[in-house]
């Protein structure tokens, strides 16, 4: 799911409370929406090394197996590290974490280093901004001196959900 | 945490030379594939127009080693010619003068360097001297009722006119072949059209990985380069686009120009082998949320299935061609039988990827025409999941037949049957898909615009040309079938009438989504009836030719095959000048066409997502995802309104 929302009522393993702000009270965690699932990939493969081999097998016992059986191999290997790739470029999310006096928002990025955030929430005002922003329905957050965005690799509906979730969590009545 | 970015960020377009060489776009890369085939395409069809020119009239006209003689042999050869004549006439000769009159300017012609004379024609090899020597012997022969007159003219004539050069049509046959199947269908239908909108279609904003792309299609580039080399290198390459040894494996005549076509065949492999993993990439990972596999348009399923066809059957070819690269030299013997090897295994290995090679080649047409019928006959394709099933199962079906092209090659009868029952169940698949495009079509309001006019014509000739697979997967009439024009006909029928159909469907349904600018409806027109009466005249006599057995590839023929060989050289010719039509009207249509700018132009039933686009689509699209109602209109699907508050339940 591309929001997951957590509520937290008691410390798990990936949960603990934070000196000074207590146990979180929950958590977001948004992820871009990858349409390949791990299941599909193993469908994928196997039915593609099934059918590639059956050429192999009709060569069995002979030179010409070596000269295909390379080929063979390749191709595998090619389209089974490509899928991995593109996975591992979608490989990005951002977690939301909320406690009653403070709010921290990490970005994980396969390629950076991990980016983050954190205010009060009081303070903190979110805005979707309808036109200017580089995707429509931008959804950006500002508190403690700062401008961040949040979910843009979300569809336009998913951030005007993620704006009403996390306006609830923020500053409930 | 990324900081926000809220400002109007202007993007300059790139410059001419960044946009078209160094593209990642992957529109602007399928509209480079799409020129390109088109440019490789003329130069093959050229070809053929060559090579019917040439089967137009019994005898060799244009394809033959000009007769060379010294002025002394030339005189020897017309004396022997009147004694023989003042004999067999009782002491007339018969067309004195008109022969006097052929040696006098045969003797007349200049010298070349070595002191001889060439009976040469001009540029093509037709007219001129060799011209001359034809024109004056048939009327001569013509003229005559005696058999002893007409046996000396023939014997002259036979001298005089030179040899039949049959390696010349081996080069021309390897060159249509080698170019049609590998760089000019594929790089339409899939490297064109399916770059440009399999991405749309699912709503990915662009290839999985664009810079692959870009190679992808310099690579395909580079290979046309070296099949090109193969036809005008060294003499030229004759193997046949199949690459059968031992004729491939002899390199005497033909020297390094079939290291060429094999070196050719492998760039453009390896081309399409990452074509294809980037598209199976994009297609797997990129949809656009809740599209799932049963919801994504049948184009795009179609050029999935192909690139996946494409995944399986290359590796095995570039294998094949390796080892015979390898036999030709460096000595090895995987085809060699004197080393041990087997050349039957060759045409296995190659089939196993040449049959997909045709599925390769009509899937994607397969995809288009599905949409061009829905868009035409205002309503939803009849069938959609036994149609992407269909897909699939031809795709499937395609890997488990491929010794149906060699029942002459000697297999156990057991064998035999089996190719043979499941060739013929490749039929029910494709009867899936012909009923259901009927079926789109039933009860509908249909409008006879190009595209369609171009998809009725598919579905027509396609299923044609079936049928006669279906004769010819029958191991004993296959016996009497193989190689003779038979084969041609069905082969052409399935992919000069059916993959070219679908390009050129293709061509008229998309290109005011490419280009902006709309083509004159009249020319359209115009070029489909000159095309579908061309082809039809060029192949439907193939038909007769074969049954009266005349074998394929020869550019000689008795004369019982006269007629039906005429008809379709005129039809060849009425094809020749509508594809030079259909060039006319392409670059009409960008400079001068009327502009389009309404998105879905041919109606609300063209409902995939590049319909929501503008035309041309800008640079880049669907940065964000689209949503499900801007590709789901299905009523029987959920609601946009369903589903958006089954979105609101996950939060």
């Amino acid at each position: 799911m591309p929001i997951a929302l957590r509520h937290i009522e008691q410390a798990t393993s990936d949960l603990m409370p934070r000196p000074g702000h207590g146990m979180p009270r929950a958590q977001i965690t948004l992820t871009p929406y990858k349409s390949l699932t791990p299941t599909g990939f193993v469908w994928f493969i196997g039915i593609t090394a099934t059918l590639i081999v059956m050429p192999l097998l009709s060569v069995i016992g002979t030179s010409v197996f070596w000269g295909l059986l390379p080929f063979i191999i390749a191709a595998v290997w090619g389209v089974w590290a490509s899928l991995k790739r593109s996975w591992r470029d979608m490989d990005l999310y951002e977690e939301v974490t909320i406690w009653d006096d403070l709010v921290r928002i990490e970005r994980h990025d396969p390629k950076n280093r991990v980016r983050d955030w954190e205010a009060n929430p009081y303070w903190v005002r979110l805005k979707l901004h309808e036109a200017g922003g580089p995707v429509p329905k931008y959804l950006t957050l500002s508190g403690a001196g700062r401008e961040i965005e949040l979910g843009a690799f979300l569809t336009p509906g998913e951030r005007v959900e993620l704006k009403s979730c996390l306006e609830a969590e923020l500053h409930p009545a | 945490m990324a900081d926000a970015a809220v400002t109007e960020h202007g993007h300059d377009r790139p410059g001419f030379f960044t946009r078209w060489f160094m593209s990642t776009n992957h529109k602007d890369i399928g509209i480079l594939y799409l020129f390109t085939a088109g440019l490789v395409g003329l130069v093959s069809v050229i070809f053929t127009v060559y090579m019917r020119l040439e089967l137009m009239e019994p005898g060799t006209q244009f394809m033959y080693d000009a007769y060379l003689g010294s002025p002394e042999a030339i005189e020897g050869i017309f004396n022997n010619l009147f004694s023989a004549l003042q004999t067999a006439g009782g002491g007339v000769v018969h067309a004195e003068a008109e022969l006097r009159a052929l040696q006098d300017a045969i003797l007349t012609a200049p010298l070349d360097e070595n002191g001889v004379i060439e009976i040469g024609g001009g540029i093509l090899g037709n007219g001129g001297l060799h011209g001359q020597v034809l024109d004056t012997f048939d009327a001569a022969m013509d003229s005559t009722a005696n058999p002893a007159v007409f046996d000396a003219l023939a014997s002259a004539k036979g001298v005089l006119a030179g040899s039949p050069d049959g390696h010349m049509w081996n080069v021309m046959i390897t060159g249509h072949g080698v170019l049609m199947m590998f760089f000019v269908v594929i790089p339409a239908l899939f490297g064109g059209f399916g770059n440009y909108f399999m991405p749309l279609m699912i709503g990915a904003p662009d290839m999985a990985f664009p810079r692959l792309n870009n190679m992808s299609y310099w690579m395909y580039v580079a290979g046309t380069a070296l099949a090109f080399c193969s036809v005008f290198v060294d003499g030229g390459a004759g193997p046949g686009w199949t690459f059968y040894p031992p004729i491939s494996a002899i390199d005497a005549p033909t020297s390094r120009a079939v290291d060429f076509a094999i070196f050719a065949v492998h760039v453009s492999g390896a081309s399409s082998i990452l074509g294809s993993i980037n598209i199976i990439t994009t297609f797997l990972n990129m949809r656009a949320p809740g599209m799932t596999l049963h919801k994504v348009p049948l184009f795009a399923w179609s050029i999935f299935v192909t690139a996946w066809l494409l995944l399986l059957s290359l590796p095995v070819l570039a294998g094949a061609i390796t080892m015979l690269l390898t036999d030709r030299n460096f000595g090895t013997s995987f085809f060699e039988v004197s080393g041990g090897g087997d050349p039957i295994l060759f045409q296995h290995i190659f089939w196993f990827f040449g049959h997909p090679e045709v599925y390769i080649v009509i899937l994607p047409a397969f995809g288009v025409i599905s949409h061009v019928v829905s868009t035409f006959s205002k309503k939803p394709v009849f069938g959609y999941l036994p149609m992407v099933y269909a897909i699939v199962a031809i795709g499937g079906l395609g890997f488990v037949v491929w010794a149906h092209h060699m029942y002459t090659v000697g297999m156990t009868l057991t064998q035999q049957a089996y190719f043979m029952v499941a060739t013929m169940v490749i039929a029910v698949p494709t009867g899936i898909k012909i009923f259901s495009w009927i079926a789109t079509m039933w009860m509908g309001s249909i409008e006879f615009k190009t595209p369609m006019l171009f998809a009725i014509g598919f579905i027509f000739l396609f299923t044609a040309g079936g049928v006669t697979g279906i004769v010819l997967s029958q191991a004993g009439v296959d016996r009497a079938y193989h190689d003779t024009y038979f084969v041609v006909a069905h082969f052409h029928y399935v992919m000069s009438l059916g993959a070219v159909f679908g390009i050129f469907a293709g061509v008229y349904y998309w290109i005011g989504k490419m280009s902006g600018r709309q083509y004159p409806e009249w020319a359209g027109q115009v070029h489909f009836w000159l095309f579908f009466i061309g082809a039809n005249v060029t192949f439907f006599p193939q038909h007769f030719l074969g049954r009266n057995g005349m074998p394929r590839r020869y550019p000689d023929y008795h004369e019982a095959f006269a007629l039906w060989n005429y008809v379709s050289s005129i039809g060849a010719l009425i094809s020749f000048a509508s594809f030079l039509f259909f060039i006319g009207i392409v670059f009409y249509t960008l400079r001068f066409g009327q502009r389009v700018h309404e998105p879905a132009y041919w109606g609300e039933h063209a409902e995939t997502l590049e319909w929501i686009l503008p035309n041309p689509p800008p640079e880049h699209t669907f940065e964000t995802l689209p949503t499900r109602e801007q590709w789901d209109r299905a009523p029987a699907h959920p609601t946009v309104e369903e589903w958006v508050e089954e979105a609101k339940e996950d939060c």
